[in-house]
């Protein structure tokens, strides 16, 4: 019999840190349209994204919450504060961000990071971008780069266009509760042909007791560009249930690249109900790289729909499931375009209890012809307390496509580990670089900040525990 | 119709623990609610008037005196043996596990079936020659609910094949089937079914199995007619070394929906199990197929694995796959690969290219796909029939 593998918890304190909560204005508990009207009136929204508001709240209390996966019974959706806005103005200069923020700022590296290579910073406190600042270049080219609210206001016509046009308060419970009560997120807009060579990022994090996020992300890549998003969430842990229910709406126009990269990494109290969708016109790109660490409950689906022919989509994930946690992840692909191509490489790690579910769909309208797809989903058990399920649903409706997918679960191989050991390897290390080795694959598409963190994660999940 | 009434009339003239099984099936039977299937769409679905099954169905062969074969509507002296097997189905050790395609529709089937057969290979008996059962749909018997109950003792061997067809093209028919297996200790059963109904007919069937240790069940479904087919099975691997496969061939065309699910449970140490399913989808057909492989804790040391290739003739076709891994155990292998798409273009281009027509190109690749699951069908009458109808419907 071989020996199990012992992995431990990380140590979380440097995430989990949170501040003495500082606040202007918190919205009543509980959701009624006179809440909805305060929001708005507090952004000094134009009139029609307060009727947009209004409408979405009457859908979310017609919709129910969902039956399948997760089970999010103990969301008390009438406790939870939706809006919270920060003790802080926009600022421009990293000098006036009070020094309350900074640290916690500090503590997640984020002016490093800047300093570093990023383009602009859109840290989301609480509720609202309290940072912001872009390129000068940039700007010169044309490129948008601002927080929501804002964007609301000075590209009104580019938003109104465009906003909930992918998802829409109709698609579920949660995207009708954003559609009501959304606050802050990101705007991205890049002129045709405009090349952003280095990373657009925007780090946020949810700091109050009981408080939703429900940022929304807006990217529009014109003709021919070319950029790369980074989003990261990192969140404090608080007795009450938090909510995250974001929206992340792309528009990837002819031949555009897109990649969008996000790791997760909530504390372990979220549920994080969050929505993805990008839409890909003729010869555009979609890579999605997202790495699931955090949170209690996750149920996440980032869907590509290629809408123009040979568009293409690629989507690189991976989970991992520890104590306490159940993490429903999977990607969505509609092919719904001549000559469109598909890959989806999905890992997922489940240990100490930790419950990781795939859930992914395939699909292949009647015009789709000449279509590639594949899928493939490999699960790592650690430990036999936890579980580890693949449900890849697929559905085809023409005949001239190519489809292939594959799933694998098991445990670590003891015929690699006997293999490395028998090259003087000892059995922890060998078992160690396995389970590396199995992430590697993502870990490599991410930038070096990014893989910097999710290294971090792995290397203390696995590396400092074994043996 | 399916009412009290009728049940009063199965029960008259049957054995007395069988008639009150009947009758616990028609209570749970008139509190269940139908399934919609609604991915074949099959909303406010009515069962058609019952009617009784008077055809002989069982081949009367010499193998009859080593087994024990009877028949479910008579009046039995060992149906306490048959009670005793059918309880061990109860003993649910999976959530929502051996409900067949619907809890309904096996309500229905226990509670009104009209035929049905009670097959067991006692202890050591190892039989040579396939056990037949033909049921045949026709004018005169265009219902059939068929509970059936095959149990495989200790160190036994045993072939079964069970046909579903029918001559008449205009009939409309209607099947719900139950079929319920044991395999015992280090038995080895093999159970062929071939479904042909019409395009007018619906088949329903439920397939349910338990494997005890070191025993080994070999399913081969040949799904080839029907209007409507949903089909389910469901295989529960119970102890150390339990081995199940399925090999399911399937041929969908015309206006003809699919539905079909596999399940495998493993529960016991070192099972294994495996499905493979070949098909093909012509003209405007619809199929579903649900392959689950489910790791229970304490399977350890398990294997399951599951393959699913389908060829699509046609742009009108619309294909589901839903092949789903669970595992609660980390010392298993699991795995599955789907494999959907055209014929490929450079094989068919090269037999063309030695003076095939496209058709014979297309009938010969399909042949090549279906045949090794073909070969396993005992019987060369009926394989050769099968093959036959594969061919001319692919032709046309």
């Amino acid at each position: 019999m071989s020996d199990k593998t012992e992995v431990k918890d990380i140590d979380r304190s440097l995430h989990d840190e949170k501040n003495e909560e500082k606040h202007r204005y918190k919205a009543q508990k509980g959701l009624t349209p006179e809440v909805i009207r305060e929001i708005s009136r507090e952004k000094d929204e134009p009139e029609w994204m307060l009727e947009f508001r209004l409408k979405a709240l009457k859908i979310y209390q017609k919709k129910e919450v969902p039956t399948w996966g997760a089970d999010i019974s103990d969301l008390d959706m009438d406790n939870i504060i939706t809006y919270v806005r920060p003790d802080a103005d926009l600022q421009s200069d990293w000098d006036q961000v009070p020094e309350e923020i900074k640290n916690t700022f500090d503590a997640l590296g984020i002016p490093e990071a800047e300093k570093e290579s990023l383009a602009g910073v859109g840290a989301q406190y609480d509720s609202e971008v309290v940072y912001h600042n872009l390129k000068e270049e940039l700007v010169e080219q044309g490129v948008i780069y601002m927080d929501m609210e804002n964007a609301v206001k000075k590209h009104e016509d580019l938003v109104r266009e465009h906003f909930m046009k992918l998802i829409t308060p109709n698609d579920h419970k949660f995207s009708a509760l954003h559609g009501a009560v959304w606050s802050g997120g990101s705007f991205v807009y890049v002129p045709a042909g405009v090349d952003v060579d280095i990373p657009l990022q925007s780090y946020f994090r949810q700091n109050a007791p009981g408080s939703g996020q429900f940022e929304h992300t807006l990217i529009i890549l014109e003709e021919g560009a070319n950029a790369h998003f980074i989003e990261g969430c990192s969140a404090p842990k608080y007795s009450v249930n938090n909510l995250h229910a974001g929206a992340v709406e792309l528009f990837v126009n002819k031949g555009a690249k897109l990649r969008y990269s996000t790791i997760e990494n909530w504390s372990r109290n979220m549920y994080n109900l969050n929505t993805k969708r990008a839409l890909v016109e003729e010869d555009g790109v979609i890579e999605w790289v997202s790495g699931s660490f955090g949170s209690k409950v996750s149920m996440l689906y980032p869907m590509s729909i290629l809408k123009g022919a040979r568009a293409r989509a690629e989507f690189t994930g991976v989970t991992f499931a520890a104590e306490g946690q159940y993490l429903d992840t999977g990607a969505q692909v509609i092919h719904a375009a001549p000559n469109t191509t598909s890959t989806v490489n999905s890992r997922s790690i489940a240990k100490d209890g930790g419950h990781a579910y795939y859930r992914g769909l395939l699909k292949a309208t009647d015009n789709a012809h000449g279509a590639k797809a594949s899928v493939s989903c490999e699960s790592l058990m650690l430990d036999n307390e936890s579980k580890s399920d693949t449900l890849p649903i697929m559905k085809l409706q023409t005949d001239d496509i190519d489809i292939g997918h594959e799933a694998k679960v098991g445990r670590i191989s003891e015929e690699a580990i006997f293999y490395l050991m028998s090259r003087g390897i000892s059995e922890e290390e060998a078992k160690a670089m396995i389970v590396r080795g199995f992430v590697e694959p993502i870990a490599s598409e991410l930038p070096l900040e990014y893989a910097v963190e999710l290294n971090n994660l792995i290397n203390l999940e696995l590396e400092g525990t074994i043996g | 119709m399916y009412n009290k009434k009728l049940v009063d009339n199965l029960t008259t003239g049957q054995s007395k623990l069988l008639s009150s099984r009947r009758r616990e099936s028609y209570d749970l039977y008139e509190n269940l609610t139908k399934s919609d299937f609604k991915r074949i769409k099959l909303f406010d679905y009515q069962f058609p008037e019952y009617s009784p099954y008077n055809k002989e169905y069982l081949k009367e062969k010499k193998w009859q005196q080593e087994l024990l074969i009877k028949k479910m509507t008579d009046n039995l002296n060992n149906e306490e043996e048959i009670i005793n097997y059918l309880e061990q189905f109860k003993d649910k050790k999976v959530e929502k596990g051996n409900q067949g395609l619907d809890p309904k529709y096996l309500a229905m089937a226990e509670a009104f079936y009209n035929t049905g057969l009670f097959i067991k290979a006692p202890r050591n008996v190892e039989l040579k020659v396939p056990v037949e059962i033909f049921y045949e749909l026709d004018q005169e018997n265009p219902v059939l609910i068929d509970n059936n109950l095959i149990v495989a003792e200790e160190n036994s061997k045993l072939t079964i094949v069970i046909d579903y067809r029918m001559q008449d093209q205009n009939l409309k028919a209607f099947h719900n089937g139950l079929t319920r297996v044991i395999v015992k200790e280090n038995a080895v059963l093999n159970i062929v079914k071939v479904q042909r109904f019409n395009d007018q007919s619906d088949n329903f069937d439920s397939n349910i199995s338990l494997v005890s240790n070191q025993g080994e069940l070999n399913w081969i479904p040949i799904e080839l007619g029907a209007k409507n087919s949903v089909t389910n099975n469901e295989n529960t691997l119970m102890d150390d070394g339990s081995r199940a496969s399925i090999s399911s061939v399937y041929f969908a065309d015309g206006e003809r929906k699919m539905d079909l699910g596999f399940k495998m449970n493993h529960q016991g140490r070192h099972s294994s199990s495996e499905i493979e399913s070949k098909g093909v989808l012509k003209d405007r057909a619809q199929k579903i197929f649900r392959g689950d492989l489910y790791f229970q804790k304490g399977a350890g040391q398990s294997k399951g694995s599951e393959r699913e290739e389908v060829l699509l003739l046609d742009k009108t076709v619309d294909s589901d796959s839903i092949p789903a891994l669970f595992s609660e155990e980390d010392n298993v292998e699991g795995e599955h690969a789907v494999s959907a798409g055209q014929i490929d273009e450079q094989r068919l281009f090269y037999l063309m290219s030695r003076g095939m027509t496209k058709a014979e190109a297309k009938q010969l690749m399909v042949e090549a796909s279906f045949n090794p699951i073909f070969d396993k069908i005992p019987l060369n009458d009926l394989k050769g029939s099968v093959i036959n109808d594969v061919k001319t419907r692919i032709r046309s």
